[in-house]
């Protein structure tokens, strides 16, 4: 399956792939500061295990540097 | 780690120093470079977690607001350059024209005029209401109210209103409140236990350990739902509980360039950590000064929420266990009073702030609320009899001793 991260094509295999597996095989900085996006609308953190990507989905992890976000 | 003071002095490091340093450096400049053009292009779209420009964020500034979201268990803190910086910000990410504002008559003065002059004159209506007027409240929110906005005890009234009455009414309505903590700060009032959703503070006060330097801080404590909010719910879409947060450091802060400077956030985080000790001692030192007043036959009146003659006590006693601050008012009988008591002072200081370690007096009427006409401060219950007090950190025996040379005075 190809998907959009921060922008970027990627080939991911994961089948079924959630948000939680995404970040966790993406190893991005700082997983506890980060926002995630999926094709533009806020996931909140409790539903990463269970929102599925699907083909040419655009995922983005963001920071909202300082702040303390959490 | 669940004490206060423990969280105040430890906090919650980013990043292990180099050095191993106790105390982080301060990181006193401007830019910060990358290893390549693609990081830098991610660090501007938000896809990597670094500063880029100490205007927008900075790892001192950082380390601050951290410490300060520790002790409120906020989602989120940002520091500005003055608690009157931190007002206008979220103001302006909240507000648009044609939207209003629902606050008190006995907003702090210069808080009135930005609300009353400046905001006024770009389209934003603000309507000053008893506070403790629960029907006034409810009847002046309608549908273009943008937010509540309200100072946990009035300065310098003192008055104490049921925050969680306020939060109430505006939630049931769908309108966020925004309470002004500075002369309680998290350490005497966690306003996210009230249902506050956004607390603003002055850190110059308090917090800043002395008045050591100048602050502010927007504390969103992560309630309220930001697609109820019509100016913010495209936002909410993209950003989620983080709505607010995003479109400050995303826009109206970054734009309005009010950041903080990384020395005074290191300042500030000094001070953080004998907060509390401070304000227990400022506290009990107000309490005495305060029943030492009331004892005075020269003195018409004391105002301080600890006090038995106090119309609010129960409520301040419920809301506030730890205690009120070091913020006290008492009247003599004339404006002429007021500055001969001042002016035969020694030890405490003619000076215009709140919660320094010295014990300032001020005369309201003639300096903070000069430029208002009499009808206008009466209505903003500022009187011309009114001295006052901010009770630092010394002896109680210096400072009664000092006021008595003001009341020889008169």
């Amino acid at each position: 399956m190809t998907i959009k991260v921060n922008g970027e094509p990627q080939k991911v295999a994961s089948d079924p792939l959630t948000v939680a597996k995404l970040l966790e095989i993406s190893r991005v900085e700082s997983p506890e500061m980060v926002s995630i996006q999926v094709n533009g609308e806020f996931v909140e953190r409790g539903s990463y295990p269970t929102t599925v990507l699907k083909e040419q989905d655009e995922v983005d992890f963001l920071y909202f540097m300082g702040g303390g976000t959490r | 780690m669940t004490g206060f003071a423990t969280k105040a002095v430890h906090g919650a490091l980013l990043k292990p120093d180099a050095h191993g340093t106790l105390r982080p450096p301060v990181y006193d400049n401007v830019a910060f470079e990358f290893k390549d053009s693609h990081d830098i292009q991610l660090a501007f779209e938000g896809r990597k977690p670094a500063h880029s420009y100490s205007r927008v964020s900075n790892p001192t500034v950082d380390e601050f607001e951290q410490r300060v979201r520790l002790l409120s268990d906020a989602l989120g803190v940002i520091a500005v350059s003055s608690g009157m910086a931190a007002i206008s910000n979220v103001i302006m990410a909240l507000a648009e024209a044609g939207t209003n504002v629902v606050t008190t008559r006995w907003v702090f003065g210069n808080t009135y005029s930005l609300f009353a002059e400046t905001f006024k004159a770009w389209g934003l209506e603000t309507r000053f209401i008893d506070m403790s007027d629960y029907r006034a409240l409810a009847g002046a929110i309608d549908g273009n109210t943008c937010a509540v906005f309200f100072e946990v005890i009035t300065n310098p009234q003192l008055q104490v209103v049921d925050v969680a009455e306020v939060t109430r009414i505006a939630h049931e309505r769908n309108v966020p409140v925004v309470l002004d903590g500075t002369v309680t700060t998290p350490y005497l009032f966690r306003s996210k236990d009230y249902g506050v959703d956004v607390e603003i503070i002055s850190s110059t006060k308090y917090i800043s350990g002395g008045a050591t330097s100048m602050g502010g801080l927007i504390i969103d404590n992560g309630l309220f739902r930001w697609k109820n909010h019509p100016k913010l719910e495209p936002a909410a879409k993209k950003y989620g509980p983080q709505t607010l947060l995003a479109t400050l450091r995303r826009e109206v802060y970054r734009n309005m360039g009010a950041c903080q400077s990384p020395h005074n956030a290191f300042l500030q985080t000094l001070g953080l950590e004998t907060l509390s000790l401070r304000i227990d001692k400022s506290s009990a030192n107000a309490l005495a000064v305060a029943r030492w007043l009331e004892q005075q036959s020269k003195v018409a009146s004391v105002n301080y929420p600890r006090l038995d003659s106090y119309a609010g006590k129960r409520l301040a006693n419920r809301q506030f266990p730890r205690g009120v601050g070091g913020i006290l008012t008492f009247d003599l009988d004339s404006r002429a009073e007021c500055f001969a008591f001042q002016d035969a002072l020694r030890l405490v200081r003619r000076a215009t702030n709140i919660n320094d370690n010295k014990t300032l007096v001020l005369h309201p009427s003639s300096t903070i609320f000069c430029e208002y006409s009499d009808a206008d401060k009466t209505a903003m219950g500022v009187r011309d009899t009114m001295l006052r007090l901010s009770v630092g950190i010394e002896e109680p025996e210096d400072i009664i001793e000092d006021l008595q040379k003001g009341l020889g005075a008169i």
